[in-house]
């Protein structure tokens, strides 16, 4: 390269995005002005007003913002009177992600969201808001490449490892956000409910009763709807393939959304499987990211909710090895049984007692129901996460899986562990557990095995970090 | 394989009598201030027992749990990794490599420096939280902090 190279403007077209951008923040208070105004009668001043500021502020903001890629770092300046000037080296670019909202797509735009997973929330990301689909890709290529020649055969387009299919939509009213909203309206419902039966109860019993069947249904198609589209508008066109040194994903039906990890950031994937999404046979795949915190979360899709064997075989793609994601896991022992049993049963135990002692003061009978249902419910917990319970280390990734209601297989690769945090209470350690955390720089920060024999830990420990491990083994202590 | 020792060296015996004093303080301050309610509020008459039973558990706990802290608390920097081990009901021992090692922290409160104590911290890029050794006198801290970081400079990469 000879010479500075210049300053870029980003894409003309903007100057449309822009107005109409600004347009739709102040429409409300626009409207109101509008309003005030004509009444008023100072109407023409205010319409005039309300167009010209837009696209005044939309010019000024595209004079003013310019971006270029030089010595090893992508600079952009922004603002008229509140100069900005962000800058970060292309090597510490780790997710490049292209989003087009309904206008970008219509004018053929995106915008480009280069991540550097700083630690401050969204400071250290650059946006340049406004570059071609052409002119985005093309960055995104010269960003995640540059840190390494790449060969000409992997920029080859591969196949996908993992393609949205129609069917996949059985799986939106099991989703976190389908039981969010349920949740919502069944509280919501239950206060209508009890409303209308107080309007109602002078008619006639019976049609109470029906207008709360109907109720009832009406709000059950809402929420399936509501699921249904939100998992349309997220997911629509969902693909998950390798391109080159990076994993793509992307997705949106309205807004798209093109996400790339660089393959050597990937530090590991999850599986996660909440109750709804196993009764239905389906799991989600995330991915752990070096330098991408867990509140990023959403750069580290990699499969939505679908069928599980979908996600088994993409995340094994993604990983070189399906066995991660499917070797047998060694159990914890029967302390490590013994103890979920205690902490599920303990909690309910309690809430159980208080309608036996009701029942025991003089209560209606029918209270120890609620008390059989508890520990019916704590009694499935504790089977459900007894066999949850696991760990191994398979095909150079170390792989831990707990919980019921957020069960979830972690597989992390081993080159990806930075240290190892033994955690045990006094009750573990009486019962020879502790928690195992393998501990990286993406996701949560660690990958964590919940009570496992402490021989056991240690010995995986050992396994995939000989040299670390060894020197504070049991034997004589090297001082130093 | 077996089972991992633990690391090799305690803390100043001085933070045990730090600790006792931070917790004798927090201890006190509760009960202060249930001394000042019980003397306002006299709606309930078992109150004051109630005053006693926070003494005698915040004496308890100031007496006790500093012991067993100190029990607990050990560390251990090699060549090649950080090894420390905290806690009292909970324990945790964590291992960290030192090319893993991305900035050496020494912190001393008011108290600690009447007692001429500093806590190291080792932070690693995870966002698990830090390694940190509580208790260390500080000319053993200046000089361990000046170590990790000549150790973590010569194990070279961006520690993730």
């Amino acid at each position: 390269m000879t010479g500075e190279p210049p300053w870029v403007r980003l894409d003309p077209r903007m100057l449309l995005v822009h107005p109409l951008d600004e347009l739709r923040k102040f429409i409300v208070p626009l409207a109101a002005a509008a309003l005030f105004g004509a009444s008023q009668g100072g109407g023409p001043y205010v319409a005039i007003l309300a167009i010209v500021v837009p696209i005044a502020i939309g010019v000024v903001r595209y004079l003013t913002t310019s971006y270029r890629i030089a010595d090893g770092r992508v600079e952009l300046r922004r603002g008229l009177l509140n100069r900005q000037r962000l800058s970060t080296p292309v090597d510490r670019v780790r997710t490049v992600d292209l989003t087009a909202s309904l206008i970008h797509r219509v004018i053929g735009l995106t915008t480009v969201r280069i991540g550097t997973g700083g630690a401050g929330n969204d400071d250290g990301d650059l946006t340049l808001d406004g570059l071609t689909v052409e002119q985005g890709r093309t960055l995104r290529a010269t960003l995640l490449t540059d840190q390494r020649p790449v060969t000409e055969e992997t920029a080859v387009q591969s196949p996908a490892a993992a393609r949205f299919e129609p069917g996949w939509l059985r799986f939106a009213p099991f989703t976190s956000a389908g039981l969010a909203i349920l949740g919502g309206l069944v509280g919501g419902g239950g206060q209508l409910l009890s409303e209308l039966d107080l309007q109602v109860d002078l008619p006639a019993e019976d049609l109470a009763g029906l207008a709360a069947v109907v109720v009832a249904v009406g709000l059950l198609l809402l929420v399936l709807v509501l699921t249904l589209v939100g998992y349309l508008v997220a997911n629509w066109g969902f693909t998950l393939r390798r391109d080159g040194d990076t994993w793509q994903v992307s997705r949106g039906l309205l807004t798209t959304r093109e996400t790339s990890i660089d393959v050597e950031r990937l530090a590991g994937v999850a599986v996660a499987e909440p109750p709804g999404l196993r009764l239905a046979r389906g799991a989600r795949l995330t991915a752990i990211v070096t330098g991408l915190g867990s509140a990023q979360s959403g750069s580290r899709v990699l499969v939505p909710p679908a069928p599980a064997a979908v996600v088994r075989v993409a995340g094994g793609a993604v990983l070189g090895s399906d066995e991660p994601l499917v070797a047998p896991l060694t159990p914890h022992g029967a302390a490590a049984v013994r103890r979920r049993w205690v902490r599920a049963l303990g909690p309910a135990a309690l809430v159980a007692a208080l309608p036996a002692l009701l029942v025991m003061v003089g209560g209606p009978g029918w209270l120890l129901v609620i008390t059989v249902l508890v520990l019916l419910a704590g009694a499935g917990l504790a089977v459900d996460r007894v066999r949850a319970l696991g760990h191994a280390v398979v095909a150079g990734h170390f792989v831990a899986r707990s919980g019921s209601l957020l069960r979830h297989r972690e597989a992390l690769a081993v080159s990806h562990v930075i240290g190892w945090s033994f955690r045990d209470t006094w009750f573990q350690r009486r019962a020879g557990l502790t928690t195992l955390a393998a501990t990286t720089a993406g996701g949560s920060g660690k990958v964590e095995a919940l009570d496992v024999p402490v021989r056991e830990a240690v010995g995986v420990a050992a396994a995939v970090t000989p040299d670390l491990v060894a020197q504070f083994t049991a034997g004589e202590p090297v001082h130093s | 394989m077996t089972e991992l020792r633990d690391p090799a060296h305690r803390v100043s015996p001085r933070a045990r009598t730090l600790w006792r004093l931070q917790s004798g303080i927090g201890g006190a301050v509760v009960v202060l201030g249930l001394v000042v309610a019980a003397a306002t509020w006299r709606e309930y008459d078992g109150r004051w027992w109630v005053v006693l039973v926070a003494a005698v558990l915040a004496a308890a706990y100031a007496v006790v749990v500093p012991q067993w802290r100190f029990a607990v608390h050990r560390w251990e920097i090699t060549d090649t990794a950080v090894y420390t081990q905290r806690g009292w009901w909970a324990r945790e021992r964590r291992i960290a490599p030192m090319s893993r090692v991305q900035t050496v922290d020494l912190a001393e409160g008011p108290l600690d420096r009447l007692f001429g104590l500093t806590t190291l911290t080792v932070t690693t890029a995870s966002a698990a939280g830090p390694l940190r050794v509580e208790g260390l006198e500080r000319g053993l801290a200046l000089q361990l902090s000046q170590r990790l970081t000549r150790n973590a400079e010569d194990a070279g990469g961006d520690a993730t």
